[in-house]
């Protein structure tokens, strides 16, 4: 296959519980070796299209080929091909790390010299070296993630689908576990993966943005801020946060300032404002006239944070 | 073909695993099977003796005290004390402290020695306990009936030598003996195997369903036909070893004679087995998790056991239930342990049992194969 070619192909793909639409039409298109980030809220879909993409759901309509198989047709023909790690955690508590990943290797075929290499290798990109019998409900939970991704990859599939799989990770882990996606990605291996950190979707080479079951922007993440925000954000580094806030969400409520969007953003507060350079007099005026001391401001580049409010605010109004 | 058999073997040594790491549950269901066996044999082999009876004797006559003590040594009963007012024998037996009470009138003595005397005894039993209102009744009217025939005798001047009359000479095939142990303790068995093996083919699924891990198993290179096959083996093996540990113990710790051939009893066993199999693999797909699986067990089995004659004889059952005994293997199957182990019968006898578990084993296994494998497709 060469590069860049596609791998997964969805259209029209619609998936209907009784009279609830869970996924509405969705079309989209994975490349060869990319990270593609399918970005949404708990419940806008994104596990029952992956679902569909597997054949575990038949859809109400549409299509969905991946690897040139249409898989609802035939999901078995694309099983040896791809790897899976689901939202719960997909492996055995009560078996070992090895247990786990000999069972894993077994059910795709692995003979017994390529198990053992495959093993040794998915043991140490996992950092699980030494720990092989250790049963897997003793690893704290970013080990144990980064064994489901071991073995979801231990056959050297040409796709992995990753559902949610930091959800409940502390960072580090998180960042490690990115680090492990990075190293398949540069490997040709297409990763499609869904979550709803914006941190993590910055790391993807290409985004599409479901919400109530139908993709409502996708890009790279540049192409998403670039398309997607109207407006920049200014970003305050408040002594009192809660005192800035509401002074500018109240001074916006009355029709004084011109702003979209006042977001709290950890110890900082983010404004966003078309044209936000020609609103920092009133902007200052206001917080000076309300008492909120500031140590500093700065427009800044819209993370994808700033974007996703922004955008499911308009899609609210 | 080496692929499907590797992939196969992976899967049975996956759940040997489970197994292993919950050891207490096959433990439980042959240590709990075995007690429950010994508790039943030991319990019901020995005839029953020592109910409590009260007696109110407004005779206390010569002839009164007779049949109290003839009472008494026929150890049904355990007659310590008398009493003197109905109030008590009433109280008593609402309470449940007595099985039975006799009353003997106050003119006993005297009508039973009269030429044309009419006597009569009023015996009360607990009929909330039937079984040991049945055994009272039958005691008291075999000791009534001796009494009978001595009044009969002496007031026809004769002496028991001079009337030899119809002498019944009784002999019981099977259970020489009558114990109950002989009858109960295979009825037991049944009802462990048909228990452990649903059991444990109603975890299979259910467990991975509540796990979340029954997905993953099914976006790999697994077909269902090789996922049951996989979770059916150790079922089989487990529950198999579990009987067979089982039936030596019946055979050695209450005698309970293996006549026939065995191994056409383990043969037709694992026919039977395959059956239950499959109700078990039905009730684990459509359980979403363990409790409800085991709920499910627990109605089916119950069922199941009204039609092994365990409780009531099938026969005695209105025509209906009789019908739907036919279509429960159980009911096949423990007609064939017992032919097999108390009366060494063969198949020339068995046949109808054989064929009608045979036809059973086929129809529940394709159906419920045929029913996973689309569930899990």
């Amino acid at each position: 296959m060469p590069a860049n070619a596609t791998t997964i192909i969805a259209q029209g793909l619609t998936k209907q519980f009784d009279s609830f639409t869970a996924v509405d039409g969705v079309d989209f298109k994975v490349r060869r070796g990319e990270i593609f980030g399918f970005l949404g809220p708990n419940g806008s879909g994104k596990t029952t299209t992956i679902r569909m993409m597997l054949g575990l759901l038949q859809p109400t309509a549409g299509s969905v080929e991946v690897l040139g198989v249409n898989v609802i047709k035939d999901p078995g023909d694309i099983r040896q091909r791809i790897g899976y790690m689901s939202q719960r955690f997909s492996l055995y508590n009560d078996l070992t790390v090895r247990q786990n990943l000999v069972f894993s290797g077994r059910a795709y075929g692995l003979g017994n010299q390529e198990l053992e290499e495959r093993l040794r290798f998915v043991v140490r990109l996992s950092g699980l070296e030494g720990r092989e019998n250790a049963r897997t409900r003793d690893l704290a939970g970013g080990w144990r993630q980064r064994l489901a991704l071991g073995a979801a990859i231990l056959h050297q599939p040409e796709i992995v689908f990753l559902d949610e799989p930091t959800a409940g990770v502390d960072p580090l882990s998180r960042r490690a576990f990115w680090e492990l996606l990075y190293q398949l990605s540069a490997q040709q291996v297409t990763i499609f993966v869904t979550t709803h950190y914006m941190d993590e979707a910055e790391h993807c080479h290409h985004l599409a943005f479901i919400q109530r079951g139908k993709i409502i922007a996708h890009g790279s993440p540049e192409q998403i801020k670039a398309e997607m925000m109207s407006g920049d954000v200014l970003e305050i580094e408040p002594q009192d946060a809660t005192c800035t806030v509401e002074a500018l969400r109240s001074a916006q409520a009355r029709g004084e300032l011109p702003v979209l969007e006042v977001t709290l953003y950890g110890s900082l507060v983010h404004v966003i404002a078309p044209q936000v350079d020609q609103h920092l007099g009133a902007i200052n005026a206001t917080l000076t006239a309300a008492d909120c001391r500031v140590a500093n401001m700065t427009i800044i580049e819209p993370s994808l944070e700033d974007v996703f409010i922004a955008s499911m605010r308009e899609e609210q109004i | 073909m080496w692929k499907r058999i590797a992939r196969v073997n992976a899967l049975v040594i996956k759940e040997f695993i489970h197994l292993r790491s919950d050891w207490w549950l096959p433990a439980f269901m042959l240590i709990g099977g075995a007690m429950e066996l010994l508790l039943i044999g030991w319990a019901t082999s020995r005839p029953i003796t020592n109910l409590p009876m009260l007696v109110l004797d407004q005779d206390r006559s010569p002839q009164s005290r007779k049949l109290i003590i003839a009472l008494e040594n026929t150890e049904t009963f355990n007659l310590d004390t008398q009493v003197e007012d109905m109030q008590t024998i009433h109280d008593r037996l609402e309470r449940g402290q007595i099985n039975a009470a006799l009353i003997i009138p106050p003119d006993f003595d005297q009508q039973l020695t009269a030429a044309d005397g009419q006597a009569a005894l009023q015996l009360l039993l607990n009929g909330a306990e039937s079984m040991a209102a049945t055994n009272a009744l039958r005691a008291t009217e075999g000791l009534v009936r001796e009494l009978g025939l001595g009044i009969t005798l002496k007031r026809l001047g004769m002496e028991a030598d001079d009337l030899s009359g119809f002498d019944p000479s009784l002999r019981v095939w099977f259970n020489e003996k009558l114990s109950e142990a002989l009858y109960t303790t295979p009825a037991e068995l049944g009802l462990m195997l048909e228990f452990t093996i649903l059991l444990f083919a109603a975890l299979t699924f259910s467990r991975e369903k509540e796990l979340g891990t029954l997905e993953s198993l099914l976006v790999t290179p697994f077909s269902s036909l090789e996922i049951i096959i996989g979770k059916s083996i150790p079922v089989i093996l487990v529950s198999f070893a579990d009987f067979l540990i089982l039936l030596a113990m019946v055979h050695f710790a209450f005698e309970v004679p293996i006549r026939g051939s065995l191994p056409l009893l383990l043969l037709l066993t694992l026919i039977y087995m395959l059956a239950v199999l499959g109700i078990g693999l039905v009730i684990s797909i459509i359980s979403s998790n363990q409790h409800q699986a085991f709920l499910l067990v627990m109605i089916v089995g119950f069922v199941d056991l009204m039609f092994t004659g365990y409780a009531a004889p099938v026969e005695s059952m209105p025509a209906f239930l009789q019908l739907v005994a036919q279509v429960v293997p159980s009911h096949h199957w423990m007609a064939i342990l017992r032919g097999i182990a108390l009366k060494g019968a063969d198949l020339s006898a068995l046949w109808p049992n054989v064929l009608a578990l045979v036809i059973l084993g086929l129809v529940i296994g394709t159906v419920s194969l045929r029913f996973v494998r689309r569930a899990l497709e």
